[in-house]
């Protein structure tokens, strides 16, 4: 009798800790499940990202690729990405990368739209060994130079920044630092086309204002924009002609053929001037007074006015009356071989302040003054402001840096 | 005979005594066992959830359906503190943008439960109700990082100046036997939201 309670007894226990036991494993497994879970869709989703990042080097690397990686094993998962053109007026493209691991699966969408200059605030081949960043130095948009970021105490850079060469400190990293509200790359190569302007002559022939400067006297041509219209004249002796923009340029381009382009007035709509010429001081624009939009972007929003100054040579403020008391520039300027700049900075006298709203994208940074003391001595001083709507527009034909930027990422 | 009876009674009381006792023991044990385990899953299955509702938010940040929205998504940082931030993001993917802030509430909030240092994390998305998450949360830590990888000192005037940020969070069993809360922890180390300085 006691002999069978005793198994009884010993066989209670027994299924009772078999029950324990199951319920601890149980419990113990769906712990460890609970971190697979999270192990796979934090694999997936990082085979996704990858995806993402080769599909976009290799986009960034030939922009006319469209391939995709169809079904690659990567990471013990699998890896699709497709390329799609979402928007072929625009030339907008979307990368969506699915990274599959196990049972989980994970998207990501990267869209990419054109890279174009005008989205700089401030681009430079070469900045010249001497000119440093300072901290009264405020760039509020996009940057990038070449050349090496040379700072002192601490400039202040609102967009995004690069440059190819790094920083170099005036004295070191701590005293020096530039404050990058918008990130900072370095090593990032970009440098400016060879065919920047020309690239405008056939657009202006066929759909936009062509002004040809091999013509006998019509190597020099003045351009005053006065709304819809556009005044224009080969010599300050003869009166002006003028040509109704929107029918004589529906594509927005005006292009002086290996000539001299001086302008000034109000713009009207999005135009960009373009000069080429590279002998003779041809393939400049010369500033010879205001050239503003008719709606302030910055006082009224619904303003559609853009304009690109794109020469081959240099953007020179003129040395004139009109530019004695400040000159206001809306505008994004492009030069190629030379620079934006002031002529006879060092000579003419003080001149009121450069009122910039826009962005200047250069080979070689110019001169506008000269100081002494921090009290300007010739020249003009800067008020340079970026015109924010070039973050996602640019005036028409305005060159691009021929690849793809990153405009939205979706994971 | 009188004897042998009184001491086999005896021996049962102390042999039973003694069964009970292990009977009781192991009752014990395995009630704490079971309830360490059960809030140790709790706990594990809490700390996978609020890491996946925060990477998902924090990685879109700056991030806008209709990319033309958002032109400079450098500014998608509202503010940002030790254990707050507000961004901005299209987080319904519906092409407007909408601002989400996260912030720790203080702990007498939180008096309903056993543990002393549990907290509620809430999520407010535009100007809608906050959303409490009580899932034990006893630290959300946020530090932020300049584009050089230094690291910026709270408070922080301009958060345009961030680029990156290492999360933190620590979690504890709401309710624990004997008083022994569990805990766990994760940290995102760098998180960088892709959109944040893309442009």
């Amino acid at each position: 009798m006691s002999g069978k309670a005793m198994l009884l007894l010993i066989s209670g226990f027994t299924m009772l800790m078999m029950v324990v036991a199951n319920n601890f494993n149980t419990v113990s497994g769906r712990v460890t499940d609970n971190y697979v879970d999270y192990f796979n869709k934090t694999t997936s989703h990082n085979i996704a990202i990858s995806g993402a990042n080769m599909a976009a080097n290799l986009l960034f690397l030939d922009s006319t690729w469209n391939a995709g990686i169809p079904n690659k094993n990567y990471q013990g998962g699998k890896l699709n990405v497709t390329v799609q053109t979402i928007d072929a007026y625009k030339n907008i493209k979307r990368i969506t990368s699915v990274g599959i691991f196990r049972r989980d699966t994970s998207k990501v969408e990267v869209t990419f739209a054109p890279s174009k200059f005008s989205k700089f605030a401030y681009y430079s081949i070469y900045e010249g060994t001497n000119i440093w960043w300072m901290n009264k130095d405020t760039v509020w948009g996009p940057f990038h130079t070449q050349d090496i970021l040379r700072a002192a105490n601490h400039p202040v850079f609102f967009g995004k920044a690069s440059s190819k060469g790094g920083i170099k400190y005036y004295t070191n990293q701590a005293t020096d630092k530039p404050y990058f509200y918008g990130g900072y790359e370095q090593g990032v190569d970009l440098s400016l086309p060879t065919n920047g302007v020309t690239a405008l002559k056939t657009p202006a022939q066929n759909n936009g204002l062509y002004f040809n400067g091999n013509n006998s006297g019509q190597g020099t041509v003045y351009l005053k924009f006065s709304g819809d219209y556009l005044l224009y004249r080969y010599s300050t002796m003869t009166p002006y002609d003028s040509v109704h923009l929107p029918t004589a340029a529906p594509n927005g381009v005006i292009y002086v053929d290996n000539g001299v382009a001086r302008i000034q007035g109000t713009v009207k709509g999005a135009y960009t001037i373009a000069c080429s010429g590279t002998s003779s001081g041809k393939g400049t624009i010369w500033l010879d007074d205001d050239i503003v939009y008719s709606k302030d972007p910055r006082t009224d929003p619904t303003s559609t006015d853009m304009l690109g100054i794109v020469a081959q040579s240099n953007v020179w403020i003129t040395d004139n009356t009109p530019n004695r008391s400040n000159i206001n520039i809306h505008a994004s300027i492009y030069v190629q071989n030379g620079g934006f700049g002031a002529e006879k900075y060092d000579t003419r006298p003080v001149s009121g302040t450069i009122n910039l709203l826009g962005g200047i994208i250069q080979n070689t940074r110019q001169a506008v003054g000269t100081f002494n003391s921090g009290v300007i001595k010739t020249g003009f001083s800067k008020s340079y402001r970026y015109d924010t709507r070039f973050m996602t527009a640019s005036p028409p034909f305005f060159p691009g840096t021929g690849g793809y930027e990153i405009v939205s990422w979706y994971e | 005979m009188g004897y042998s009876t009184i001491l086999d009674i005896l021996a049962s009381i102390v042999m039973g005594g003694i069964l009970l006792n292990t009977v009781l023991q192991l009752s014990d044990s395995a009630a704490e066992k079971t309830y360490n385990y059960s809030g140790e899953l709790s706990l594990q299955q809490n700390l996978a959830t609020v890491a996946q509702v925060i990477e998902y938010d924090f990685r879109k940040m700056g991030y806008c359906a209709n990319w033309q929205n958002f032109p400079d998504p450098s500014k998608a940082i509202a503010a940002a503190d030790s254990s707050s931030i507000k961004f901005y993001t299209d987080y319904d993917n519906d092409g407007d943008i909408d601002s989400i802030r996260y912030y720790l509430g203080s702990t007498s909030e939180l008096t309903s439960t056993p543990n002393p240092r549990d907290r509620l994390l809430y999520r407010v998305v535009n100007n809608q109700t906050p959303n409490e998450v009580n899932l034990g949360i006893t630290q959300f830590y946020l530090i932020y990082f300049d584009a050089l990888g230094d690291t910026v000192h709270l408070p922080i005037a301009n958060p345009g100046i961030i680029s990156s940020y290492e999360i933190n969070i620590r979690v504890e069993s709401v309710y624990a036997y004997d008083e022994k809360y569990s805990s766990a922890y994760w940290r995102q180390i760098r998180l960088v939201a892709r959109n944040l300085k893309n442009r």
